[in-house]
């Protein structure tokens, strides 16, 4: 096989892991990407109305062959007004690399900075970060 | 000031998918529409507080209007509900303070639309309004009743105790503390009922849905100006924002909350802990959903050190029936309040690098543009008597 064949497997390869990645999630899902991660999450409702819960729904795939991590948070700040939300929201695990965050809440519209953290016992945290605009 | 593009028509056509031939000249530019939308539908559908399961019963309404003003609620049958939330002046009661057998230190909130809430009080102290409602019952600063007592009163009295068996569909129990909390439950069904009317605000913002321009043009040239600071530069909308114009949620605007020598108002700092050891909030034995699916916000809440000295952000409609304004009824009239966001002292906000709140150095034209706005919140005509219809 020659070195152009190769590559072109490994890009199909990785595309068809893109493509898998956060399918179960149906459509309107917004990615991430990272060297080590893609982040696939989807917004329950979309748009998120301001000063109401809502929740999110996401898969987290890891590239080559890092790990998933052993724990995820998920938070939001509002750089313009130095604050973040007013409730501090719970992830659950739905399966292997399968997330539920509840108890979420952009409590005024504007710009949040939507931010999954990822944690593993020995390992510096890895941030997976996005820009929202709200209301 | 920067000019802004006046486009609202043409944004308000593409939402309605109608071609509107004349440009109506208008301060909104088509940034503003879905941010003026954002404010209504009004009224809201009925909501059922699932954490009461006499919300929305004629038999508990009717029973929790009669309580409200039954003085034999109180301690020393002085005071009832209605002593400081008095229907004709927006269930407020006109004072900077609240005047029971103990001066309080803030001001009594109106009760129009208080079904809609999320937290309740200035600090969010109660996650629900039966909570709320029991709280002043037993604060020996307000009515200064005691859960025995409350029960006594309702199983001796064949009134009481009538209008309880109809609301509850039983006698008052043995159990004082689940009487007590059900009377509560009839004040909080009663309550509900308390929706305020429709304003010429929510015609404009109808008429502005459905591109109907020439409805849309009987609302004030001075209100719309005043509508579009709201939306615009003064950035009002970012806390008074929805049908109720608040997002229900707490913020530190920079009024003071010394409460005397070496006294503060920690305000939704301790509102939080409140909640916290409450045991009538909606994690607690008294929800009557043993889903415990309107406890979100509870079971979420975060405690931070930036909640000290944050008061809810109140709702804006019918203002004019509720003055003094702030949480400590420190300002007589809304000119005050407009001048307090005008020559707001940032020195007194808790945030590093504000970028939101700053002075808005209104000119006396944009006050009076601002106070017609706010004026187009309030109902039309006297303040109706609310008679707690379902």
């Amino acid at each position: 096989m020659t070195g152009k064949a190769v590559l072109g497997l490994l890009a199909a390869w990785s595309a068809g892991t893109a493509l898998a990645c956060g399918d179960n999630l149906g459509s309107g899902t917004r990615r991430i990407e990272s060297p080590q991660f893609l982040l696939v999450y989807k917004l329950l409702p979309d748009p998120v109305p301001v000063g109401r819960h809502f929740n999110i729904e996401f898969a987290l795939c890891p590239r080559a062959q890092a790990p998933l991590p052993g724990e995820v948070r998920v938070d939001a700040q509002m750089p313009e007004h130095k604050h973040g939300m007013n409730y501090r929201p719970t992830v659950s695990p739905r399966g292997p690399g399968q997330y539920r965050a509840e108890g979420l809440m952009f409590h005024m519209p504007g710009r949040w900075e939507l931010s999954f953290e990822l944690r593993s016992p020995g390992a510096a945290p890895q941030r997976l970060s996005q820009s929202l605009q709200i209301g | 000031m920067k000019r802004r593009p006046r486009l609202w028509v043409a944004a308000a056509a593409l939402l309605v998918g109608a071609a509107l031939a004349e440009p109506l000249v208008s301060p909104l530019n088509n940034e503003d529409v879905p941010r003026l939308l954002a404010h209504g539908p009004w009224p809201p559908s009925a909501l059922r507080d699932p954490s009461n399961r006499v919300s929305a019963h004629p038999a508990a309404i009717g029973y929790g209007g009669a309580l409200f003003h039954d003085v034999r609620l109180s301690r020393d049958h002085s005071l009832s509900c209605a002593s400081c939330h008095q229907p004709g002046r927006g269930f407020s009661d006109g004072l900077p303070h609240a005047a029971g057998p103990q001066s309080g230190t803030r001001n009594t909130p109106g009760l129009d639309n208080v079904g809609l809430q999320r937290w309740f009080g200035w600090d969010g102290a109660n996650d629900n309004l039966w909570a709320q409602s029991l709280r002043p019952l037993l604060d020996v600063r307000e009515m200064g009743n005691s859960l025995p007592q409350l029960a006594r009163t309702v199983r001796s009295d064949p009134g009481l105790r009538d209008g309880y068996r109809r609301a509850f569909g039983h006698d008052p129990g043995a159990d004082d503390e689940a009487v007590a909390v059900d009377l509560a439950k009839a004040l909080a069904a009663y309550q509900e009922t308390l929706v305020s009317r429709r304003t010429p605000f929510d015609d404009f913002r109808d008429a502005v849905a459905r591109g109907d321009r020439q409805a849309a043009a009987a609302y004030p040239a001075a209100a719309q100006r005043g509508l579009a600071l709201f939306l615009g530069r003064g950035r009002c909308y970012f806390c008074h924002v929805g049908p109720t114009f608040s997002n229900g949620e707490f913020s530190d605007i920079g009024v003071p909350f010394f409460i005397g020598k070496g006294q503060v108002d920690p305000g939704r700092y301790g509102g939080i802990q409140a909640l916290q050891r409450s045991r009538y909030n909606l994690l607690g034995p008294f929800n009557d959903d043993a889903a415990r699916s309107s406890a979100t916000s509870t079971r979420h809440v975060l405690l931070e050190h930036r909640h000290f000295g944050e008061f809810k952000v109140p709702s804006l409609r019918n203002l004019a029936r509720t003055a003094p304004y702030m949480h400590d009824g420190s300002l007589p009239t809304l000119r005050d309040v407009l001048r307090h966001y005008s020559e707001l002292n940032e020195d007194r906000l808790h945030a590093d690098g504000e970028r939101i709140l700053v002075p808005l150095r209104l000119t006396p034209a944009e006050t009076e543009d601002l106070l017609a706005f706010l004026d187009s919140l309030n109902e039309p005509g006297a303040a109706p008597a609310r008679t707690g219809t379902p």
